[in-house]
């Protein structure tokens, strides 16, 4: 398919998860894709993805991100703010070095990308923001990930207002996604099984998300089919937060 | 600004999206309601554009049937006939609406009573009557029209706004009666779409174009939506891309709605 041909496209956080099911659904559709992360290139990364080491709360490192996009695509049609990292624990639990690392991935890695990236998208571009339904409802003991989330959702809508027309932004704001990132939010729960038994039941689909439910919905918000949708953050959340919290075996 | 060029953009989901899908869109004679039927035609869906009237020129590849959403009779025969020819429904859109330019001291009963039995009864009934034809299928896409007045009120026009509520409830209680049974329920909401709707709605005021200018300049996409902007994502909802999505409400609106009012310093 090649819904995002002639399209060049940055992904942050493209080693795995959610980032890497973007990363993959954008070359089917013909993007020409970047992706980064902290570490060395995935040795299974597609050849036709290039890749560039960025820690994205590093200011330096991003101004480097942006001159290899610059030198390789010109002008960028795709930005997606997908790199995250997330601490389990509540504000009076939360370190000063634990703020750094939240605050500085989540919310001023996705400032210093916006702000780098947004003058390589005169031409018109679609800015997608991985924000979250936390930014919505507190998920327990994820103070600093919630407000980070938050922050990206406020961010979101500021660049719609203040770069569009040329610039269209909006988040996607997922749901339990099956990842790394969520088994370990149910491996600190009493009992894992059965937190994980409990929060399928708590979605109307019947199931936890997969990266690529997130993915589809990223090609949609690049392609030209979403010319008139900026400044919204999206749920992609199989139905969870429509329901209310109470026990969905209470009734 | 877009142009009617924009339709024949490369299509932003699979080859034939929606191939062999049985699809209902109430009010799917109006502005919107042509624009989705088309799309689904174009996608390869069996379309049923369900209206009060026919439209003037209807596009070869749909089907009219007669239905006015706020007669429970309608609605069963609308289905009867569906579940006769197919015996089963994928794709159901309540496209159907109306608005009344009033406050509630200028809104009769009679007023209030129409305009929730077209928004809000008529989403109800179709539903109630196109869930045991989903049920058939195995699965199904439900697509509400809420509206971004449904959050935000524009003025004089409470009835409406407040119907549009309704819809966002309703779908938000059905996403999750129905989820289980691999049937999703999501709603559009559309801000300011070209539409003879909108161009009732500005037909009210002084210096028409010069108000159309203001509002347009207000969007920080700088136009209006197109019944086609509208279309393409009741497109994406409708089909399998979007099967982790249900009980949302979706905002396509320019980005009106995501910055405060506009202060005229």
């Amino acid at each position: 398919m090649s819904r995002l041909q002639d399209k060049t496209a940055l992904v942050t956080g493209g080693r795995q998860g959610i980032g890497r099911g973007i990363v993959d659904a954008f070359v089917t559709e013909g993007a020409s894709v970047m992706t980064c992360g902290r570490g060395e290139r995935p040795v299974e990364l597609p050849e036709n993805v290039r890749w560039q080491t960025t820690d994205v709360s590093d200011a330096a490192a991003v101004e480097n991100l942006k001159q290899q996009v610059v030198r390789h695509f010109g002008t960028l049609s795709i930005l997606v703010n997908n790199a995250g990292l997330q601490v389990e624990k509540t504000v009076v639990e939360t370190s000063d070095k634990d703020w750094d690392r939240v605050m500085g991935v989540n919310a001023k890695g996705v400032f210093l990308v916006c702000r780098a990236m947004i003058p390589l998208m005169a031409e018109g571009g679609s800015i997608i923001n991985i924000g979250s339904i936390s930014a919505n409802v507190a998920d327990p003991g994820m103070a600093l990930y919630n407000a980070s989330k938050a922050f990206v959702h406020g961010l979101t809508r500021s660049i719609a207002v203040d770069h569009g027309p040329a610039v269209r932004c909006n988040a996607i704001s997922p749901g339990w996604i099956a990842t790394d990132m969520a088994q370990a939010a149910f491996a600190v729960a009493g009992d894992p099984e059965a937190a994980e038994r409990d929060a399928l039941a708590r979605h109307p689909v019947g199931r936890l998300g997969r990266p690529a439910d997130i993915a589809r919905f990223a090609v949609w918000l690049g392609s030209d089919d979403a010319a008139f949708a900026t400044g919204q953050c999206y749920i992609l959340d199989g139905g969870m937060t429509a329901a209310s919290p109470l026990h969905p075996g209470l009734f | 600004m877009r142009g009617v060029s924009d339709i024949s953009r490369a299509s932003a989901v699979g080859e034939r999206y929606l191939q062999d899908r049985v699809a209902v869109v109430t009010g799917g004679c109006g502005g919107i309601g042509q624009a989705i039927c088309q799309r689904f035609a174009r996608e390869g869906a069996v379309v049923y554009a369900a209206d009060i009237t026919p439209a003037q020129t209807l596009h070869s590849a749909l089907r009219y049937v007669k239905h006015d959403v706020a007669l429970e009779n309608d609605a069963v025969a609308v289905m009867q006939q569906i579940e006769r020819e197919h015996g089963r429904l994928d794709i159901l859109v309540n496209a159907a609406g109306i608005e009344i330019e009033t406050t509630i001291e200028q809104t009769t009963l009679n007023d209030w009573n129409r305009i929730f039995a077209v928004n809000v009864t008529g989403t109800f009934l179709s539903c109630k009557y196109a869930l045991p034809l989903m049920r058939n299928a195995g699965a199904g896409s439900i697509i509400n029209f809420g509206s971004y007045d449904g959050f935000i009120a524009d003025p004089s026009l409470a009835a409406y706004c407040a119907s549009k509520g309704a819809v966002h409830a309703l779908t938000r209680a059905m996403a999750c009666d129905y989820g289980p049974e691999n049937i999703r329920v999501n709603a559009i909401c559309p801000g300011y779409i070209d539409t003879p709707m909108l161009q009732s709605f500005f037909g009210d005021s002084g210096n028409i174009e010069s108000l159309k200018q203001a509002v347009r300049d207000i969007h920080p996409i700088r136009s209006y939506g197109t019944p086609e902007d509208v279309a393409n994502l009741v497109n994406w909802l409708a089909g399998d891309e979007s099967r982790y999505a249900t009980g949302q409400l979706w905002v396509i609106d320019g980005g009106l709605s995501a910055q405060v009012q506009q202060m005229r310093l």
